[in-house]
């Protein structure tokens, strides 16, 4: 009994200072952007204590915020916004379906050669994406597309390697009579994937999609290095733009503002789709 | 209704595996037929030659007259009820049900047949996929279940469903591969009884695997015994039992197996290790023959007598009569099966020769393991093999 009662101490305490080492960088993020630009700066620079709460909230940072993105009035955030979203829909949408057609087909179609490209393509999870940047930058520029979301979005129509790797795993597992079955209702294999294996693919989409997701959304050195004009940048790069803008930190409130309202959506995201999420996980787990 | 004919068809895997060999089968309109055998012997590999899951590779398979060998499955027009089900998780019972008539009707694609003005006739498809599936539902009482996904069933629900499934589309051809082997013993009697009334009322061409010889002789028309990729027998399952092909057929069919002695045939005389039958004059080839055989009976052909101490271990020469030991007693209730060991002079050659009797309970109520018996064979109903797994019944007249 005694004993219970340590190790669940021990667990809270862990799972106490877990959160708030998590928590509280959001929770101060949320506290600057409040703060008026005096007290702001001073927060930054440390010369004023750390404030858990703004005395004195200033909600019009966030207007303010939204204002001066960009180089256009309104308009810059508009633009910045309606880039990330695009960008981030078509790359979520093409990875997933891509990634599933590419797993089924190494899971469950026998060619020759399948092996082989299964492991090249787990070979090139291993190599940095540094070494393929100046390469891909210098490609990309040979198809003129540089200054167009084309750089951004193409690639993800071609799979991703740890995903792909993720959805043959799991396809792998589901009975071949299914398919089987399928066959003999009369589907063919792009009928197959689409009707049967996608819809029992939830819990490796829903993972493949938030982190797709989550990593196209904050991406920030794919688009600086392949967007170049105002009006193509997304949130992330609108973002670094903010801050150099005007030098110095005397805007970091609106920096600040600009952060949380950036960040929204993953949240909203990740809360949504905790469940399948969780269940995705688990399931990897337990069958794998 | 279909026929279904296999002419020398033959499935080898890569790496040179034959896994059926040259195999043929007729198979009749309304005919129920089920290949049964050992696991490994090409028995579900050639239902799914029949399905076109697998390829053929050598010979004909026609159904209805037309070959089909190059056909793909979903134009054999064909139903396959899988061990698993394989019901779509994803799917209500319902959704399960239309799946295939979905995929076969004209004007599947909504947006296209409101383009061109065909929305009436889509109607009226859907109408009556509805309408097919409320058949079903009551044929097979899935009523209470069209709404449940899959895993929401029980076992016994699941092979309903899988079975609704396959009825939906009216197919020529039903083939079933084990379909019944994932369900508890008392549903699988129930269930094989309402696979039966189904089989009439449908009148349909069925194909059906297993590896229960009782579930094969039970539902058979046909019965094809199959082992080593090859038919033994195509008989129907009484004359499988009565009349065995060969050694092979005759120790799988029946429960308990038939029973079966090496040793040779010399002088109207079956004689093995203390064993020493005269057999009536049945055989003629065999006359003035002398050659090593196997003699098989069924255990309800032989009966059991408790050796008495006045007749000792010298009067064997009485008749068909084999003096054993009792290892085993398994009273069954109405009957006993009483496995014995056959007792021999000297301990030669390798294993005891086991036999098995089968008797009305009353006559077997004092046996007890260790007893001495003697075992009277109706030497009426004997049947003599070549030698080998194989071999042969010998032809008696």
């Amino acid at each position: 009994m005694k004993r219970r009662l340590l190790a669940d101490s021990i667990l809270w305490f862990v799972l106490i200072v877990g959160t708030v080492m998590f928590v509280f960088p959001l929770w101060w993020m949320t506290v600057v952007s409040l703060e008026t630009p005096q007290r702001a700066e001073a927060a930054i620079t440390g010369s004023a204590g750390i404030a858990l709460y703004p005395p004195n909230p200033q909600v019009a940072n966030y207007a303010q915020a939204i204002r001066e993105t960009g180089s256009t009035p309104w308009m810059g955030f508009v633009d910045a916004l309606s880039n990330s979203i695009v960008i981030t829909v078509v790359v979520v949408l093409a990875t997933v379906l891509s990634s599933s057609l590419v797993g089924y087909a190494l899971a469950r179609l026998r060619f020759r050669g399948s092996r082989a490209m299964f492991l090249v393509m787990l070979a090139t999870m291993m190599l940095p994406g540094q070494v393929t940047m100046i390469p891909l930058f210098l490609l990309f520029r040979e198809f003129g597309w540089i200054d167009t979301i084309l750089p951004l979005v193409v690639p993800a129509f071609f799979g991703n390697a740890f995903f792909i790797f993720m959805y043959r795993q799991f396809i792998a597992q589901i009975p071949e009579s299914l398919v089987e079955a399928a066959r003999i209702d009369g589907l063919g294999h792009l009928a197959i994937w689409w009707r049967i294996i996608l819809p029992l693919c939830r819990p490796v989409t829903a993972i493949c999609a938030v982190f797709t997701f989550i990593g196209t959304w904050n991406d920030f050195l794919a688009p600086l290095i392949y967007l170049h004009s105002d009006e193509q940048a997304t949130l992330a790069v609108a973002l670094n733009g903010f801050k150099n803008q005007y030098g110095g930190l005397e805007d970091v409130h609106l920096l600040m503002a600009l952060s949380v309202l950036t960040m929204i959506p993953c949240i909203v995201l990740f809360i949504a789709a905790q469940k399948a999420f969780v269940e995705g996980l688990a399931s990897g787990a337990v069958k794998g | 209704m279909a026929t279904v004919t296999l002419a020398q068809v033959s499935k080898m895997y890569d790496g040179g595996v034959r896994a059926v060999d040259a195999i043929d089968l007729a198979i009749n309109h309304g005919e129920f037929c089920v290949l049964v055998g050992p696991s490994g012997c090409g028995k579900s590999t050639t239902l799914r030659m029949i399905a076109g899951l697998e390829e053929i590779t050598d010979g004909v398979l026609e159904i209805d007259g037309a070959r089909v060998n190059d056909l793909p499955a979903k134009d054999r027009d064909i139903a396959f009820v899988f061990q698993n089900y394989a019901l779509y998780p994803h799917l209500t019972v319902a959704q399960n049900v239309a799946f295939g008539l979905e995929q076969r009707r004209a004007h599947g694609n909504p947006l296209r047949a409101m383009l061109t003005g065909q929305r009436d006739a889509r109607g009226r498809e859907s109408a009556h996929i509805a309408q097919r599936v409320r058949e079903v539902s009551s044929t097979l009482g899935l009523d209470e279940l069209l709404t449940r996904y899959p895993r929401e069933l029980s076992g016994g629900q699941r092979q309903r469903v899988a079975v609704g499934r396959a009825i939906a589309r009216n197919p020529k051809v039903f083939l079933f591969d084990e379909p019944l082997s994932n369900l508890d013993a008392r549903l699988r009697l129930e269930t094989r009884t309402q696979l039966r009334l189904l089989h009439r009322r449908l009148s349909a061409t069925i194909v059906y695997v297993t590896h229960d010889q009782e579930e094969a002789m039970t539902l058979a028309d046909r019965l094809v015994v199959m082992h080593q990729g090859r038919v033994q027998q195509n008989s129907t399952a009484q004359i499988a039992y009565e009349t065995p092909a060969n050694r092979f057929v005759a120790a799988f069919i029946g429960t308990p197996p038939m029973n079966l002695i090496d040793g040779h045939f010399a002088h109207g005389t079956f004689e093995s290790h203390g064993v020493s039958l005269p057999l009536p004059a049945r055989w003629p080839s065999l006359i003035n023959q002398s050659k090593p055989c196997a003699l098989g009976f069924r255990p309800d052909r032989a009966r059991i007598e408790r050796a008495t101490a006045h007749d000792g271990a010298h009067s064997v020469s009485a008749g068909a009569k084999i003096n054993a030991r009792v290892v085993a007693v398994e009273r069954l209730g109405d009957r006993t099966d009483i496995a014995m060991e056959v007792a021999r002079e000297s301990a030669m050659n390798g294993g005891q020769t086991r036999l098995v009797a089968r008797v009305n309970a009353d006559e077997a109520e004092h046996m007890r393991e260790g007893d001495e018996v003697r075992v009277l064979v109706d030497t009426a109903h004997v049947h003599l093999f070549e030698p080998g797994e194989c071999g042969a019944r010998i032809t008696a007249s």
